[in-house]
């Protein structure tokens, strides 16, 4: 099972990077270093030359910008979904009623199946505009002194949507997954420990999370594997900025999923093909982010489990 | 499970018999979102008259409309954009213009949608370019006479379509022609260099402009004229733009007619050539020619029939204000229709 796993990983690896082989050697080191991202003229004569391949003329691939985007959303919507989620797992487990607990189960893993597109609609629909004439005004009166609010809402696509859609979108995954994760922990040592005169916060806090807080942290990965993959809600809500960083929570973004989806049109028509094949290394470079993210989340896993058979 | 296999299975066997039976030809139409809802009213119509001929319909984008149709998965390919040398390369394609589109400037300044305020070229390269960042910018103020002291000191929000567009296109052409700082600058194409503008956003189509302009105050955004009755409903206000004898002009039928009318001499054999900055008193500067990109080479005898019947149809009946009407889009000249039709007689195995 593990090698098939491993051989799909690797041909996926290595179809993206022959694919957009092309694209390695024209735009060399520059993709992970400019921010300026431009498909060329194609309506200009004449190509340019770089690494031995050619591009449209004007043509820059600068991918700075989405890869910020991606990381920044998804640490923005992890920060807001993680507390989150392990306090619902908890009152899910150990709250509920017993005749509650199916429909609230239900509930959450029915928002856990919510295609993505329906809560992108809702995006632009509710939470922009709420955004812009709500959220940051009253942000923009009150706290302006902060840098990272100052500036105004503008329009309301940008980084706190889309960070806020995700969290959303992830939030229910999380939780539904670090029940289950609780579920593991026998109820026997919790009612012991009620027994001995803990309060249930304090033997939850104190005693069932450290046991079991590497389980935990591979729920909260797995969701972050799903934010940084996002494609349709984000490219409904971020504003798709281009040649620009976020100077500020309201700016708009662009994440790599977005962007590929949102520039393959006129990709397709770059009669050198140059377009379609940066395209193709943005994706593999958010494949390289998902699996660099996955890896360290092994390791730190691995290491957890290491200081519990110690202690 | 069995039972209802066999059922199936005739349902399916039956289907393709009839299909094939009555359907000689399979089309196929891909592209352009601002082409497909005209399609919608053409085909049922076409092919209810021509039980030989199937065609299916799909909004995909241009570039996907081009792509597929030089790669021959589709043998018509709608395009707002005419190809460029550089795309049609060493390959032969057809660019046949089937109607007339146009494109209005939206805006949501609370106060002033109701009236059409006056905008130029260069204050829309501005704008876009983040030269001009509020509404009582002095350019502004200087084209608006009475209403300019009207505009409020708040942040333009300049919505641009974050999707390959022909919309795009035809907007960054207006700028590029109008505007030779905008011309050397970012320039033309479905897609462009986009300068870094605080608060500018893209939007993905049509629908998602009129939301995101709709739910953004004191933002503007260009939009194809299929979608006015959209941005009416939305309350937006649509600008009367400059046009190339310095006139302020709205999208009204009669000034895209003139626009299309001071072009329609200069448009050369393979008819492709640019709309856009038509000269003339009244003429409207955004408008194009939608098109149908063919290879002029089909794969047999019969499907190139079927497709020179049914483009042949959509530039003589299928020019009916029953049709263009629905859409906004405007009849071709009849000088127009002749160059059309010569093309369309290319068309071979």
């Amino acid at each position: 099972m593990a090698l098939v796993t491993a051989t799909i990983v690797f041909l996926i690896a290595m179809f993206l990077i022959v694919y957009s082989w092309p694209a390695i050697a024209f735009n060399g080191f520059g993709i992970l270093t400019h921010l300026e991202w431009n498909l060329g003229n194609q309506y200009a004569n004449g190509v340019v030359h770089r690494g031995g391949f050619t591009g449209a003329p004007g043509a820059s691939f600068g991918a700075v910008v989405f890869i910020a985007g991606t990381i920044i959303s998804s640490a923005f919507a992890m920060a807001i979904a993680t507390p989150l989620a392990i306090l619902v797992a908890i009152a899910m487990h150990y709250q509920v009623p017993r005749r509650l607990k199916t429909p609230v189960n239900t509930l959450v893993e029915l928002m856990a199946g919510v295609p993505s597109v329906v809560y992108g609609l809702w995006g632009i629909g509710v939470l922009v505009p709420w955004i812009s004439s709500s959220v940051g005004p009253f942000l923009a009166a009150h706290i302006s002194w902060l840098s990272i609010i100052g500036g105004g809402s503008a329009s309301g696509n940008g980084l706190l949507a889309t960070s806020f859609i995700l969290a959303v979108m992830v939030f229910p995954i999380m939780a539904a997954t670090m029940r289950d994760v609780l579920s593991t922990f026998p109820k026997i040592v919790f009612e012991g420990a009620i027994g001995l005169g803990a309060t249930p916060w304090q033997a939850v806090t104190t005693m069932v999370l450290p046991a079991i807080r590497t389980q935990m942290f591979a729920a909260a990965m797995l969701a972050l594997g799903r934010a940084l993959g996002e494609t349709m809600a984000v490219l409904m809500v971020c504003g798709s900025a281009l040649n620009q960083l976020p100077q500020n929570i309201f700016a708009p973004i662009n994440t790599i999923a977005a962007v590929i989806v949102s520039q393959l049109d006129s990709a397709l028509t770059d009669p050198t093909g140059m377009a379609e094949r940066s395209l193709a290394e943005l994706a593999l470079i958010l494949f390289v982010i998902t699996l660099s993210v996955n890896l360290i989340a092994r390791l730190i896993m691995r290491g957890g489990d290491r200081v519990k058979r110690t202690a | 499970m069995k039972p209802l296999r066999i059922i199936f299975g005739l349902l399916a066997f039956s289907i393709a018999t009839t299909a094939a039976a009555f359907a000689a030809a399979e089309l196929l139409e891909t592209g352009s979102s601002l082409v497909y809802p005209l399609m919608n009213l053409w085909v049922p119509v076409y092919t209810k008259a021509h039980g030989d001929v199937k065609i299916t319909t799909q909004s995909t984008g241009s570039g996907t409309g081009i792509s597929q149709a030089v790669a021959g998965v589709a043998q018509i390919g709608a395009s707002d954009a005419y190809m460029s040398d550089a795309q049609l390369g060493t390959t032969h394609m057809l660019n046949i213009p089937l109607a007339i589109s146009a494109q209005q400037i939206n805006y949501n300044v609370p106060g002033l949608n109701d009236v059409h305020l006056n905008l130029s070229g260069p204050v829309l390269a501005g704008i876009y370019d983040g030269s001009i960042h509020f509404w009582d910018d002095a350019k502004i103020k200087a084209i608006n006479g009475s209403v300019g002291s009207k505009l409020p000191h708040e942040a333009i929000i300049p919505i641009h379509r974050s999707d390959g567009s022909g919309d795009t296109f035809i907007f960054t052409q207006y700028l590029s022609f109008s505007t030779p700082s905008w011309k050397g600058g970012p320039g033309y194409g479905t897609t462009v260099n986009w300068p870094a503008v605080q608060n500018a956003v893209g939007a993905n189509g049509n629908p998602g402009m009129v939301q995101a302009c709709q739910g953004a105050k004191y933002s503007i955004a260009y939009i194809g004229v299929s979608f006015l009755d959209q941005t009416n409903q939305a309350g937006l206000g649509y600008a009367a733009l400059q046009n190339a004898s310095g006139k302020f002009v709205l999208p009204t039928e009669p000034n895209i007619v003139a626009g299309a009318a001071a072009k329609d001499k200069e448009t050369p054999k393979d008819e492709r050539i640019s709309l856009i900055f038509a000269p003339g008193a009244n003429a409207y500067p955004i408008i194009n020619y939608e098109y149908e990109i063919v290879n002029p080479k089909q794969k047999d005898a019969a499907t190139a029939s079927e497709v020179k019947n049914f483009l042949s149809w959509a530039i003589t009946g299928g020019q009916g204000k029953t049709f263009l009407e629905k859409v906004h889009f405007i009849a071709l000249p009849p000088s127009i229709v002749s160059l059309s039709k010569a093309q369309i007689a290319e068309i071979g195995s």
